[in-house]
């Protein structure tokens, strides 16, 4: 990424951190300005997918070329998909505390989030037990793929068996928006903001990741 | 296709006559369900429970056993052939898919042989009672089926790596959550006598199973020729 664009993202940031607080109004029906919480935990869940959907595509495009980037590109996915996804259950945590008055009471949106930092934690536990690199890459794709494909399974079809005290998701059950065009404003530029965040932590962490490599290659 | 049969036939016929040489994953996943069992019910018992919370813990307690059980055995279709060495040989006289159908129907029988001992166990000891029994037994059937398709894919990544006994279950219960509370609800269903409970639960358990066959189908020669 280059200096402009990452000039062009503080600044965007910047401005989405100030508008989530002064220009956004609080929601109603909600505790006090807890809604304001929507403008980080959403984009967070929402890059936390992104990133498990980025690492799935890696590793389908590693089992075809056997390319190491693509195994690079999957691994460095997978771990930023796990810290925005504890970023989101952390985020969600302080809602749940303030609006339902306890951190933790498994939800279904939290169960299925932690069904999903689970099998992330066990998609590196899987890579730092093989010592092989081309078998580490090919059984973390095959795993990666695995897991992917249970996650329809949590986050559609489990909150419909059980109950839920979460809010209408933002494209809801009648496919309709409601939200104040202020707060759709921002959500959006946050949703932009925090994708473009995660767009330069990875190009970035796959560099780093392949220099890591190469030295390792050299060292040995 | 026949021939297709035949062959898984002969690796399941193999896998189970090995099997009952040493019984290895036999004596595991029934003495791992008997303890777990006896442990339930010495410390929970039949009558602990009140009536209306029943239902739904006595299907969830029955479901952590068979999970449980099914973590302490399963692995071994594929960790035995790579202890033993005969991987190799494997490899070069079965095609890729059919030695993990004839697998995949060895942990299904093993997990339904178990089932066949523990759930009638488990009804004696818990005083565990189902309205509904047919939609109960398909519940287990298809249960099983998933269960068996998704630890069978597991147990072949985890047989190339180190430390393989935890990390069987580290790797395979994130991918069965989801299907245990989807088991969870339909034997509740089947407890309560709810034909759309068991329908809804039945439905989520064999699209389940149906994606996994069909993503083990796809990845499964991968695996097992790297």
């Amino acid at each position: 990424m280059g200096t402009v664009l990452r000039w062009v993202l503080f600044v965007w940031m910047a401005v989405i951190i100030w508008a989530a607080f002064y220009y956004a109004p609080a929601a109603s029906g909600f505790q006090g300005q807890s809604s304001r919480i929507v403008f980080f935990h959403v984009p967070t869940a929402w890059v936390a997918t992104l990133a498990f959907l980025v690492s799935c595509i890696a590793s389908i495009r590693y089992l075809r070329s056997r390319d190491p980037k693509e195994d690079i590109r999957a691994s460095v996915a997978g771990a930023l998909g796990l810290t925005f996804a504890i970023l989101a259950t952390v985020t969600g945590s302080i809602f749940a505390r303030i609006m339902w008055g306890s951190y933790w009471n498994w939800d279904p949106r939290e169960t299925s989030i932690t069904f999903l930092l689970l099998i992330y934690a066990a998609y590196f536990a899987l890579r730092a037990a093989i010592a092989d690199p081309e078998r580490r890459a090919t059984m973390s794709a095959v795993y990666a793929i695995l897991a992917f494909v249970t996650v329809p399974f949590l986050v559609f079809v489990v909150p419909r068996i059980y109950w839920s005290l979460h809010p209408d998701t933002i494209i809801n059950t009648q496919g309709r928006i409601k939200m104040d065009s202020r707060m759709f404003q921002v959500l959006m530029g946050s949703l932009v903001g925090f994708t473009g965040v995660f767009s330069w932590l990875y190009s970035l962490e796959c560099r780093v990741e392949g220099i890591r490599r190469r030295r390792q290659h050299e060292v040995l | 296709m026949w021939r297709f049969l035949a062959e898984a036939g002969a690796v399941f016929t193999k896998d189970l006559r090995t099997e009952f040489r040493t019984r290895v994953a036999l004596n595991a996943l029934g003495l791992f369900a008997i303890t777990t069992l006896a442990a339930v019910s010495y410390t929970i018992g039949p009558y602990r429970i009140a009536e209306n919370d029943r239902p739904f813990l006595l299907a969830a307690l029955l479901w952590i056993v068979i999970f449980f059980a099914a973590m302490a055995g399963l692995d071994r279709t594929f960790v035995k052939e790579e202890d033993t060495h005969t991987a190799p040989l494997l490899r070069l006289s079965a095609e890729p898919l059919v030695v993990w159908a004839g697998k995949l129907l060895f942990n299904f029988v093993l997990l339904d042989v178990l089932m066949a001992i523990l759930v009638p166990l488990y009804m004696v000891l818990m005083g565990f009672r189902v309205a509904s029994t047919a939609g109960f037994l398909l519940v287990l059937v298809a249960g099983g089926y998933t269960l068996a398709v998704t630890t069978t894919m597991v147990a072949a990544i985890i047989a190339r790596a180190m430390t393989r006994g935890a990390l069987f279950s580290v790797l395979s219960l994130p991918l069965l959550l989801p299907l245990l509370i989807f088991l969870i609800q339909g034997t509740r269903a089947a407890v309560e006598g709810s034909a759309e409970g068991i329908s809804d639960s039945l439905r989520a358990v064999v699209s389940l199973g149906g994606v996994m066959t069909v993503v083990s189908v796809v990845l499964f020669p991968v695996v097992w020729n790297e």
